[in-house]
């Protein structure tokens, strides 16, 4: 999409600032008819985004609005789609992740001609009788019903939407019987059928679609390898392949294949008859594999993960053949070392991704990083650099080993997670003039660590977690002018008051803190401006996505002990600290959540 | 100020608007116009008329540019837009890529 101009959005931003300013303009019928379906659309967006949109407000888009996103809002009901329904140029509607949507509201869509593409994915509330609107949206080309509540029944309706190019059903009880009767679909060319019920079986009928190109057959019970002439990209993680079928005929090269968690019954034989000439992108991290000869063929790959494979210094040789063109490498909590690293040096010349991470590297595998001169994002987490070497026979003279890290002219991201680096040998990457993004995990960092980091020119991104920073430390800290976010997670020494003056001070600042949690609900209990709204739903995802990650032992949401009343009360007390807590993020500045 | 650093802006109502060359550049379509080696009409008369801008919305628009142009010599002072006028503006700029 082409960017906004300056004027574009500055009227967007006016039309959108209050209630009122929306009834300023909501009445200018004949000007929103002759609206452009990209301005109507971005000035849709920026209601949603304000929470300043409801059902009959729609209506004034509905001669405009081509293609709508409403995916993830949690307010869009029946209501909602009884307007959109009216909506006469409407040819995407996106309405993934929407729980409230169910049968009937989608009953609203029943013969849209100008509809091509719905997304109903996560809609758990859609289910076969759901499936019966659809098939009457006849010029349908791309649905997606991705873990609903349709079932195989439902599935074997779609046969009659002719048109469907992009079908996913992932997640929904498939059988063969149901993909059975989807051969009408001749046209599909992307197939989505991830923890479905298809066997064997059922794969083979996939030979009838005769532009299938993309298919996701992973988490199923198929074993054999489909070598379908038009297939590009297959996707069979955590599948046990035990055969390959030749389709004949002249093959269509792949050229994405993931087989991440698969097991291979007889590896041998799983690349070998293949054409893997043209494959730009292969994972089979996690995999059974234990022999990677077949990687010396695939002299166009791209993006190869080998991610927990068994995958040890003496197979890098067969990296190395393929090293041309590499430009995303994963090869974290791989047998790989330093050694191995040696190996692939100089033999990457477009590498731009690096993984490492949980490997047994060491400070000598940086001098060979730093031959590889186009990455861009390194992870060295877990392993075992220390940030200098001492020469046997000199104890007293120590190395700086990250002083490596200066030739790679390119470098943005860098992870020193859980790595021994203390602050004298994070010096040298004060020097890395591109760096933006700079991981550090450590017990063992102090005040010092930001001091030296204060100069680097293009830092947006600072992450230093569980390290022991003082409040005085932090004051002291000039961040440079570009830095947008600083995690201090686990920084246990810093206080409420310490983060708050900093906050202050640098109001462009997002902080990430234990205490950052207090001094949001002060916020929100303080502020009655319209924005403090916006702030719940911004929260609730972010908690969403904190759940997925493993939570300590000792970890107790304290917000499940106490009523909101009593945490208010609690918020003051110094001994709230005591409790680490994994959430908490809050922009400084209620502004930025109105600008982005 | 000479002839040749002004364009004259035309409204639908036919409502003559004479600005600065330099503050009317700020809009891409009319510096293509007057810069394009094509010849336009309105390069060699210095006129560009607008059959679906109102008076009221292309004055907003010479104020914009005027403002931009101080904006982007640093001087930091915020643009009013009324409510009542977005859309028709935001059409306008759309159709000026400005």
């Amino acid at each position: 999409m082409e960017k906004e101009s300056e004027l574009i959005r500055r009227c967007i931003e006016a039309a959108c600032r209050s209630k009122e300013s929306v009834e300023k303009w909501r009445r200018q019928r004949r000007t929103l008819e002759r609206l452009p379906s990209h301005l109507s659309q971005a000035l849709l967006r920026s209601l949603l985004r304000r929470r300043l949109i409801f059902p009959s407000l729609l209506e004034v888009f509905k001669h405009s609005a081509e293609e709508i996103d409403l995916r993830g809002e949690n307010s869009v009901d029946a209501e909602w789609m009884a307007y959109l329904g009216a909506f006469r140029y409407l040819r995407s509607l996106n309405l993934a992740d929407c729980y409230r949507i169910n049968n009937s509201a989608i009953w609203s869509l029943v013969g849209m001609t100008s509809l091509k593409e719905v997304d109903l994915s996560r809609c758990m509330k859609v289910s076969d009788a759901g499936v019966r609107h659809i098939i009457s949206i006849s010029n349908l080309e791309k649905l997606w019903i991705s873990e609903t509540a349709v079932t195989a029944n439902g599935v074997a309706l779609l046969s009659s939407l002719k048109n469907l190019s992009v079908l996913d059903l992932g997640g929904l009880p498939v059988t063969d019987t149901a993909l059975n009767s989807l051969q009408a679909l001749t046209k599909l060319q992307y197939l989505d059928l991830w923890g479905s019920k298809i066997s064997n079986k059922g794969a083979l009928v996939l030979q009838s679609f005769p532009k299938l190109s993309f298919l996701n057959l992973a988490w199923t019970n198929v074993t054999i390898f489909l070598n379908l002439s038009s297939l590009e990209c297959l996707n069979m993680s955590n599948c046990t392949i035990d055969s390959i079928l030749e389709c004949g005929g002249d093959e269509a090269p792949f050229l994405k294949l993931v087989f991440a968690g698969a097991t291979f019954m007889n590896e041998a034989e799983a690349f070998l008859y293949i054409k893997t000439s043209s494959l730009s992108y292969l994972d089979v991290s996690k995999s059974s594999l234990n022999r990677f000869g077949f990687l010396a063929d695939m002299k166009m790959l791209e993006h190869l993960d080998l991610n927990s494979s068994a995958l040890g210094d003496e197979s890098v040789e067969m990296i190395v053949c393929v090293g041309a063109n590499l430009k995303n490498l994963n090869l974290s909590m791989t047998k790989v070392s330093s050694a191995g690293i040696g190996i692939l040096a100089g033999h990457v010349p477009k590498l731009e991704f690096l993984s490492l991470s949980h490997t047994s590297i060491d400070d000598v595998a940086l001098s060979y990083i730093s031959l590889m001169p186009s990455l861009k994002v390194v992870d060295l987490s877990n392993t075992n650099i220390k940030g200098f070497i001492i020469h046997p026979g000199t104890e007293s003279h120590m190395d700086s080993t990250l002083t490596a890290l200066q030739n790679l002219n390119y470098l943005e991201s860098l992870n020193l997670e859980h790595t021994q680096v203390r602050d004298p040998d994070l010096y040298p990457l004060s020097s890395c003039k591109e760096l933006s993004h700079l991981s550090l995990r450590c017990a063992s960092l102090t005040d010092a660590t930001l001091h030296c980091l204060s100069s680097l020119p293009k830092l947006t991104t600072l992450q230093v977690r569980d390290a022991v920073l003082t409040t005085s430390g932090l004051d002291a800290f000039s961040p440079p002018t570009t830095l947008r976010l600083l995690d201090l997670m686990g920084c246990w020494l810093l206080t409420e008051d310490g983060i708050s003056l900093f906050l202050k001070k640098h109001p462009e600042i997002e902080i990430r803190h234990e205490v950052i949690q207090n001094l949001s609900t002060e916020q929100q209990t303080i502020s009655n401006c319209p924005s403090s709204s916006q702030q719940f739903p911004k929260i609730s995802r972010w908690n969403r996505m904190q759940e997925k990650l493993p939570i300590p032992e000792f970890f107790v949401d304290q917000r499940l002990k106490y009523s909101r009343e009593e945490l208010l009360a609690l918020q003051f007390s110094p001994l709230s600290i005591e409790y680490p807590r994994e959430t908490g993020s809050v922009t400084p500045n209620l502004q930025s959540f109105q600008r982005d | 100020m000479k002839k040749e650093d002004t364009v004259k802006l035309i409204s639908a109502e036919g409502m003559e608007f004479v600005i600065d060359k330099e503050a009317a550049m700020v809009s891409q379509t009319i510096r293509n116009m007057l810069t394009s080696p094509g010849g336009f009409a309105e390069a060699e008369h210095g006129e560009v008329t607008f059959p679906e801008i109102s008076a009221v919305i292309l004055e907003k628009i010479c104020q914009y540019f005027y403002w931009s142009l101080q904006y982007s010599r640093g001087k930091e002072t915020e643009f009013h837009i009324e409510p009542e006028l977005t859309l028709e503006l935001m059409m306008a700029a759309n159709y000026l890529h400005t």
